[in-house]
Formats: C-alpha cells, sequence, structure tokens
C-alpha cells in the first residue's frame, strides 16, 4: 500500500518525544562529537591545542595501552565463551524439567547479576585473600597449592575473569530460558514422531531455534566486556605488573588521574571503533530474535 | 517423556550445588561482617563466626557519613528513576503509537545511542559538565568555577539520557490494538489525554518494570560518581564503599558489614520484585 501524506497526523509526537530526545543529544550524541574532536589535542583541562594525528601516532607506540588491548581481549573471550555455555546449560537444565525449586534456582542464579559490581569487588577480594581467603581454604582441601591470586601477575586477570562469569551467568540463562520457552512445542512432537532422540532433538530443533537469541547475547556481552572497568579499578587497580589493565582502566587513567584529556579521548575513540563494528554487526546479520516472538 | 526418580534427584542434587557456589560468596560476605576483629586477622578460613558480633555493623555505619551517602544515593536513585519515568513513557508512546515524519529514523537513532557505552561518552560528559554555562560559579562561557562537577544535576542527568526505558515502552505500547486509539479519539481525547487516561493505567507493569531496572542500575553505578564528584558530601554508597575499602583494607568485618548494608535494599527489591526483572531482559533482550 503506498502511504500517502495524511498518515503523518500527529505533529504532537514531536512534543512526546522531545523531552528525551534533549537529553539524548547532551548526554550521549553532542559528547561523541566532543569527544573525536578532543582526540585531536592536547586539552589536560587547563590548555588546549590542536595536535592533529599525534595522539593516535603515540597510541601505536604505548605498550601499555596494548597491554590493556590484550588484556581486554582475553576477558572478553573468556568471560563470554564460559557465559554462554554455562547460561545456556543451565536455561537447558532448568527448560525440561518442572519441578520443585526452579523457581528458586533461578532466582538465586540471577542474584549476582542484580548486585553492584563493586560490593561484589569487595567480597571477591576477601575470597582471593592469600592468608584467609576461601578460595584458597578450598584450593587447599582439593590438595593443591595455595596461590596469590590477584598478587600474582599469572592468576590475577583469570580470577577477574572467574568473577565476571559468576556475575553474568545468571543474565544469559534467563535470555537463554526466554529463547527456549519460545520454541513451539508441536516441533518437538514432530520430531518425536519421525523418531528422532534426544540428541537430535537438541541438535536439529533446539540448537537452530536459538540461533538468533545466541547472536543477540554474543553481541551484547562482548561489548558490555569490552567495557570492563570498575572491578579493575576495585580489585587491582590494573596491577600487579599491569597484567589486568583494561581499555577503560587506561582511559580512566590517562584522563583522570593524569589530566591528559586529549590522549584519553584516542583512547575512548579506539573503544567506540571496536563497539561500532559490533553494533552493526548486530544490526546487520541480527534481528534481536524478532522472529522468536510469536506473543 | 517422563523422567525417572534417579533422574530427577541428579538434577536436582546437580543445581543445588550450582546454586551453593553462586551463594557462597554471599553467605562468606555475611558471616564475616558478622566475626570478631581478632578472628579476621588470624589466618586461615573459617566460616562461621566463633562469636556473633552484631555491633560490627554499627561500629561501620559510624566510622563515616555513612548516612549522607545513603541519602546521596537514595536521592540519586528516586530523582533518576521518576524523571526516567516520564520521558521514556512519554517517548515510548509516541514511538509506538503516533505517526509522524521521520519517526523511525529517529528511533533508529536512539537505539544506536543505546549501543553506545558509558566508557565513551563518560570523559567528554565530564568536560560539558565542567564547563556548563552559568552554574556552580561558571560564567557564560563555562570558565571560572566548577560547573555541574560536586552536584545531584551532574551525577543524575546522564542516567536520564539511556534509552533503554523508551525501548521498553515502545515495545509494550507497539502490542495495544488500534482500536484503542480509534475508540479514544471517537471520546473526543487528544493524544495526551490517550495517553494518561487508557496508556498509563494498562502500563503499569511495565512501569514496574522499569522502576526496578532504573532502581538497580542507579543504585550501582560506580563510574560516572567516581569521576564527577571530589567532594565527600556528594559520594554515592558504592563510591563510598570503594574508598572505605582504602581505610580499612584489613577489617574485613567491618568491609563486609558495609557492604552488607549496600546490597540489602536492592535485594529486598529483587527478591520482592523478581518477575519484574526477568520481564525487562526479556522485552529488551528477546523482543527488541
Amino acid at each position: 500500500m503506498k502511504k500517502s501524506k495524511s498518515i503523518f497526523n500527529d505533529r504532537c509526537g514531536y512534543l512526546f518525544i522531545m523531552p528525551y530526545y534533549i537529553f539524548f543529544l547532551i548526554f550521549v550524541a553532542f559528547p561523541l562529537i566532543v569527544n573525536i574532536t578532543l582526540s585531536f589535542t592536547n586539552f589536560n583541562l587547563k590548555t588546549i591545542s590542536f595536535v592533529g594525528f599525534e595522539n593516535y601516532a603515540d597510541l601505536l607506540t604505548d605498550e601499555l595501552f596494548h597491554i590493556s588491548i590484550r588484556n581486554t581481549l582475553v576477558y572478553v573471550v573468556f568471560t563470554v565463551f564460559f557465559s554462554i555455555v554455562l547460561g545456556l546449560g543451565l536455561a537447558l537444565a532448568l527448560n525440561f524439567t518442572r519441578s520443585w525449586g526452579t523457581k528458586l534456582f533461578r532466582g538465586i542464579i540471577y542474584m549476582p547479576y542484580v548486585t553492584s559490581m563493586v560490593s561484589m569487588s569487595m567480597v571477591w577480594l576477601w575470597l582471593y585473600d592469600p592468608t584467609s581467603g576461601a578460595v584458597n581454604a578450598i584450593v587447599e582441601a582439593l590438595g593443591m597449592a595455595p596461590q596469590q591470586w590477584l598478587y600474582d601477575e599469572r592468576y590475577a586477570l583469570g580470577a577477574i575473569i572467574i568473577m565476571g562469569i559468576w556475575k553474568n551467568i545468571g543474565y544469559y540463562m534467563t535470555l537463554f530460558l526466554a529463547g527456549l520457552t519460545n520454541i513451539p512445542a508441536y516441533l518437538y512432537e514432530a520430531a518425536r514422531v519421525d523418531g528422532a532422540n534426544s540428541f537430535r532433538r537438541f541438535w536439529h530443533i533446539t540448537m537452530p531455534m536459538l540461533r538468533p537469541v545466541t547472536f543477540f547475547i554474543l553481541i551484547t556481552g562482548v561489548i558490555n566486556a569490552f567495557n570492563v572497568f570498575e572491578q579493575v579499578n576495585v580489585m587491582t587497580s590494573g596491577g600487579p605488573m599491569n597484567s589486568t589493565t583494561t581499555i577503560v582502566h587506561q582511559i580512566y587513567t590517562r584522563a583522570f588521574t593524569e589530566y591528559r584529556m586529549g590522549y584519553g579521548a584516542a583512547q575512548a575513540v579506539v573503544l567506540l571503533v571496536i563497539i561500532l563494528i559490533f553494533t552493526l554487526l548486530n544490526f546487520r546479520y541480527g534481528n534481536q530474535g524478532q522472529d522468536l516472538d510469536i506473543g | 517423556m517422563k523422567r525417572n526418580l534417579v533422574g530427577n534427584i541428579l538434577w536436582f542434587l546437580l543445581m543445588f550445588c550450582f546454586c551453593a557456589i553462586i551463594l557462597m560468596p554471599f553467605l562468606v560476605m555475611l558471616f564475616t561482617s558478622l566475626k570478631p576483629s581478632a578472628e579476621i586477622l588470624s589466618p586461615g578460613f573459617r566460616l562461621f563466626p566463633t562469636e556473633w558480633k552484631f555491633e560490627n555493623y554499627r561500629i561501620a555505619m559510624q566510622s563515616a557519613p555513612w548516612g549522607r551517602f545513603f541519602w546521596n544515593s537514595f536521592y540519586v536513585t528516586v530523582l533518576s528513576v521518576a524523571i526516567s519515568l516520564v520521558i521514556n513513557s512519554l517517548a515510548g508512546y509516541a514511538f509506538a503509537r503516533l505517526n509522524f515524519r521521520g519517526r523511525d529514523t529517529l528511533f533508529l537513532l536512539a537505539l544506536v545511542g543505546m549501543m553506545i557505552p558509558q566508557q565513551v561518552t563518560m570523559l567528554p560528559n565530564f568536560v560539558a559538565m565542567r564547563y556548563f554555562p552559568l552554574v556552580g560559579g561558571n560564567n557564560l562561557l563555562g570558565q571560572g568555577g566548577t560547573g555541574l562537577i560536586n552536584t545531584y544535576a551532574g551525577i543524575i542527568a546522564p542516567y536520564i539520557a539511556g534509552a533503554f526505558g523508551v525501548f521498553l515502552f515502545r515495545q509494550f505500547f507497539l502490542n495495544f490494538p488500534k482500536a484503542l486509539d480509534d475508540a479514544a479519539k471517537i471520546d473526543g481525547l487528544s493524544r495526551l489525554g490517550t495517553f494518561t487516561r487508557i496508556y498509563l493505567p494498562l502500563g503499569k507493569a511495565i512501569f514496574a518494570t522499569l522502576i526496578v531496572f532504573k532502581t538497580t542500575s542507579t543504585w550501582n553505578e560506580y563510574t560516572w560518581p567516581l569521576i564527577i564528584t571530589t567532594k565527600r558530601d556528594m559520594w554515592t554508597v558504592q563510591l563510598a564503599l570503594s574508598v572505605f575499602k582504602e581505610e580499612f583494607i584489613t577489617q574485613w568485618n567491618y568491609l563486609m558489614a558495609a557492604t552488607t548494608l549496600i546490597m540489602l535494599p536492592l535485594l529486598i527489591i529483587y527478591f520482592a520484585m523478581q518477575k519484574y526483572f526477568v520481564e525487562g531482559i526479556v522485552t529488551t533482550g528477546i523482543k527488541g
């Protein structure tokens, strides 16, 4: 049907969205432009002058920034992978049996996601404590040697990754559960009539039907993981030996402890580009699971 | 397909063990917060306290102006949630039910905005707050003072810009039948009247969802208060806890007492309104 001009008859719509759009323009759109502009200056809150691509050239030789990118990538790959695998496993376990306790289990597993990253960082700092922490107590009970965890450059990033998985798993599980309940039951009935065993039903029905939600979880998970900062700042401040510094931690350090705003802005542009690539992938190949919406 | 008893018991044991792992840090936090200081300093791990020290909570709260921090967090959260509810529901309604030129493009822009993380905008937002004209001693060009740094407005404003709520309301209002709008029109209701008299009363569940989500994210926010506040009087509880940690680094019983108290309001809301948490994730995550 050809759209005629007359259907745009709700001009008051602009008034309705205006309050929101003003905040959006001032605090999201405008800052992006400011940030890109600042990245070409040496702004330090006192003086400012245009330096061209100098900040970006410096980024190429900034070893600390390279370490932070590597740490962030390691964090992203491990947290997202294990959160998805464990979240899917839990969702399957909770979906295929409806027995006493299902709701309680779901409530408990989601609990860490509701609590703040700062408070959970405090608790895990204490769990990882080398002399009195619970983690070393468990490790020793299993017959292994106790470790320094957050004070050991070999283990610090791993320790933060494990906490990240623990905190996010309930969120992933809830999304997978929603995806699972949207799969129509008649598909399984039909497969059963055709004699498909439970593995084949999982492989040929559950997995393909979960693909859109998995893609969405993957993309948003990767974007969130790239922004890892709070637990790093609270638990290790990027140490020991910069083994846990991340991209956002570098931005924070340069911009807000050294006041090198221009340089920090250039690092933020790098982060923005990474995030935009994943966002575009999502818009291009994902449908945010819209084809799953059957209700 | 009927599961046998052994399978059911195995499933239950497995889930029980997993939940125990998830709960363990919370239990350690709670029991540590009740331990006497001498026990904290002795090496080795023990879950339960030898002596239950409930006064740890009083001592922890008296060690700093925690009343002020809780008030700051409460005030910032209530204002952010209230303002977000109004402007997000209006925008969500317009994007879902009204026809105006450029509507879908404007919505797509807001959607892209939702993907831009706060970590990218925090630096320019700080600069904008610092040089905000005519407030905090600043002149028209934003010079001379500290702008919106160390003000509630400075803390709250970026929280309101989030597109999450717009998205949530739009998805919800899209599900209403077109006949509803027509009926309202026949009854002579304006668009605003249709919104306040019909859509708002029908949207209670989605308001509850946004309230729990916005409350959680605002209460838990750490990075932005860290950047935008320098005066202790303006700290929120999350920021105060991270500073408290530096001062009380070996006194884990007091640290855990403060951590427990900060977490408590949210955990109460969570267990009272659990279904709305799930609702929000599912609406924006799956149906989005």
